[in-house]
């Protein structure tokens, strides 16, 4: 049996943390085990981390934390973000700082697991949520993503599954599910630098997701758009 | 019925064009300083020293080569950002005319009487003023390279040493610095449009969030009603959480609360309040409808946002316990898609006024997507 993937949860409601303790239990396969529950991030950016992923809820009494993300990426956890702020600009702020994936409540039973999961692997995880904060974005520094790319992401955000995207599209789901990582992959290529990012790409150029050229490609074309 | 407008978003349109115009006023300014100092400075100073020339005529070509030069850079420099192929050869082209002014002048008197190596840097900075810095640099030091090469060629004293460097510090000084002042004034109106775009959307947020509001306080009201009993009975007992039932009255309660709470992130618009109404009718028969949106959304003209909510209360009238509504932006217009478990084909509205109609039927599931093109 493969080695369980070790997370913590940073969450200041208690029935929330419990809810999430829930569905780890649940998983048929017991592939993560939670190790430890905190309600701040208090003593956690400091020395070894206590778990492979951090299951981090973005508002801890009362205040955003997305900026403590690249102090907790720099500890050494892959940060899951699990939250009820759904705006894509917080989403997309979320992901720059070094998260590796972002979870909204609602799809929290059906994806929070397998966002842990994939975090730990660093493979891309993209929920509806964060496609759609990928389809809003709108700052003129974003990844030029290709047609296939966007259509696929427009079509899992809207609620298909990905079966069904592949159908519609006249591909595999497993193409379904390199076009979608390849998009998530181009944005680890932007912004702020963050181990979490690189660690992301490293796997998606090894997964043969995406190509180093890809993205050689891309930034040089955000410089020309940005001169 | 509200007029069609066009479907950009307005807010990031007047920065690139504010800080656009400031640029184009420094670069004019920087054409008018580089032609009024070949017209007037080297002119001048061509016409002043003509009898010292062995041929007048030849430095006269020089002259209207660089004229031509500096003509060919202003049109590029205003045009857009010369590509470095086209700034380089009009620099070289000026370089080379100012080397060949300078070698035929009287042995002993070049930079008494030069008058090129000043027009030859000015054209420099006028291609160049937009490229890495590095690449005005190493021009102007080429431009100087070659000035010292002729005096050199002629024989170098420690007189013409000393004139050299003087003729250097002040000219290359003077372009050095109009470069960077350029250069600073670019950033500073990039600061100063980004500032005021901020202070834009600001504004259009208030506007946009005191409308949310006055919408969620109805809804909230609403809600007093509908999901405030169920949580009461749930509390008290007399609702059971295994009976299929309750769990239905809850799934569409907690669908009715998110949309409530997802309300607060986007623009109003009536196609948004269409569609919340007709999730509101299906709520009514137990259907958790989720509506989310994506980008900023054209505004749809009546007619076509009839066929839409045709669509969606063909949908969800279907719909058995679930639904999903999206709006999102795409190119030119807005997609509007709906996922609901209604079993089985439904006859949805036709297509037209800019309208096209998709579906594909998945099991139990249907997509639809309804677009509407602004073209």
């Amino acid at each position: 049996m493969e080695q369980q993937v070790t997370v913590a949860i940073i969450e200041d409601h208690p029935v929330v943390t419990e809810g999430v303790a829930s569905w780890i239990r649940s998983d048929p396969g017991q592939r993560v085990r939670l190790v430890q529950t905190a309600r701040d991030l208090t003593g956690l950016d400091t020395g070894a981390p206590s778990a492979a992923v951090v299951i981090l809820d973005l508002e801890l009494a009362g205040e955003l934390v997305t900026a403590r993300i690249p102090g907790l990426v720099a500890a050494g956890y892959r940060v899951v973000a699990f939250s009820g702020h759904s705006d894509p600009a917080i989403v997309m702020e979320t992901l720059d700082n070094g998260a590796h994936a972002y979870v909204s409540k609602e799809e929290g039973r059906d994806h929070l697991v397998e966002a842990v999961l994939a975090a730990a692997a660093d493979r891309p995880y993209v929920t509806r949520s964060q496609a759609r904060a990928i389809l809003a974005d709108q700052r003129p520094a974003r990844p030029a993503l290709s047609q296939q790319e966007q259509q696929a992401l427009l079509l899992w955000f809207q609620g298909m599954s990905k079966a069904s995207v592949g159908r519609r599209m006249s591909i595999s789901e497993n193409t379904v599910r390199q076009y979608i990582s390849r998009a998530r992959a181009k944005y680890a290529a932007t912004g702020r630098s963050a181990a979490s990012k690189d660690a992301l790409l490293a796997r998606a150029i090894e997964d043969g997701v995406i190509k180093p050229g890809e993205i050689m490609t891309y930034e040089s074309f955000a410089r020309a758009a940005g001169d | 019925m509200t007029p069609v407008q066009p479907a950009v978003q307005p807010a990031v349109q007047p920065t690139a064009t504010m800080s656009g115009r400031y640029q184009r006023a420094f670069t004019i300014a920087v054409v008018f300083l580089v032609a009024v100092w070949h017209l007037g400075g080297a002119g001048g100073q061509l016409l002043h020293n003509r009898q010292a020339f062995a041929s007048f005529a030849f430095q006269g070509a020089m002259w209207l080569v660089m004229a031509l030069a500096i003509a060919a850079g202003s049109v590029l420099a205003l045009r857009a950002a010369p590509s470095w192929r086209l700034a380089w050869a009009v620099a070289v082209i000026a370089l080379a005319a100012s080397t060949a002014a300078a070698a035929a002048s009287p042995v002993g008197q070049m930079l008494a009487v030069n008058w090129a190596w000043g027009s030859a840097g000015w054209t420099g900075v006028l291609v160049l003023l937009r490229r890495r810095f590095t690449e005005l640099a190493w021009f102007l030091a080429a431009e100087a390279l070659a000035t010292l090469g002729v005096l050199a060629w002629d024989g170098l004293h420690r007189t013409d040493l000393a004139g050299f460097l003087a003729v250097l510090a002040w000219s290359t000084g003077a372009q050095v610095a109009v470069a960077a002042g350029v250069r600073a004034l670019d950033v500073a109106a990039g600061q100063a449009a980004a500032a005021a775009r901020s202070e834009h959307a600001a504004r259009e947020r208030a506007a946009t969030a005191a409308i949310i509001r006055a919408a969620r306080h109805a809804r909230w009201l609403a809600l007093q009603e509908s999901a405030v009993p169920l949580v009461a009975e749930l509390a008290a007992g007399t609702a059971d959480p295994g009976d299929a039932q309750v769990r239905n009255r809850c799934a569409v309660q907690a669908a009715r609360l998110r949309r409530l709470l997802a309300e607060g992130d986007e623009v109003p618009g009536p196609l948004v309040h269409e569609l919340h109404a007709s999730a509101d009718v299906a709520e009514r028969r137990g259907v958790a409808v989720e509506i989310e949106t994506a980008g900023p959304l054209p505004q749809v003209p009546g007619p076509a946002r009839r066929v839409i909510t045709d669509a969606a209360i063909a949908i969800l009238t279907a719909a058995r316990s679930q639904a999903r509504i999206t709006l999102a932006a795409v190119a030119a217009g807005i997609a509007v898609s709906f996922v609901a478990d209604t079993g089985a084909v439904v006859g949805l509205p036709a297509a037209g006024e800019g309208v096209a109609i998709d579906h594909q039927q998945d099991g139990g599931l249907l997509w639809a997507e309804v677009r509407w093109n602004s073209r």
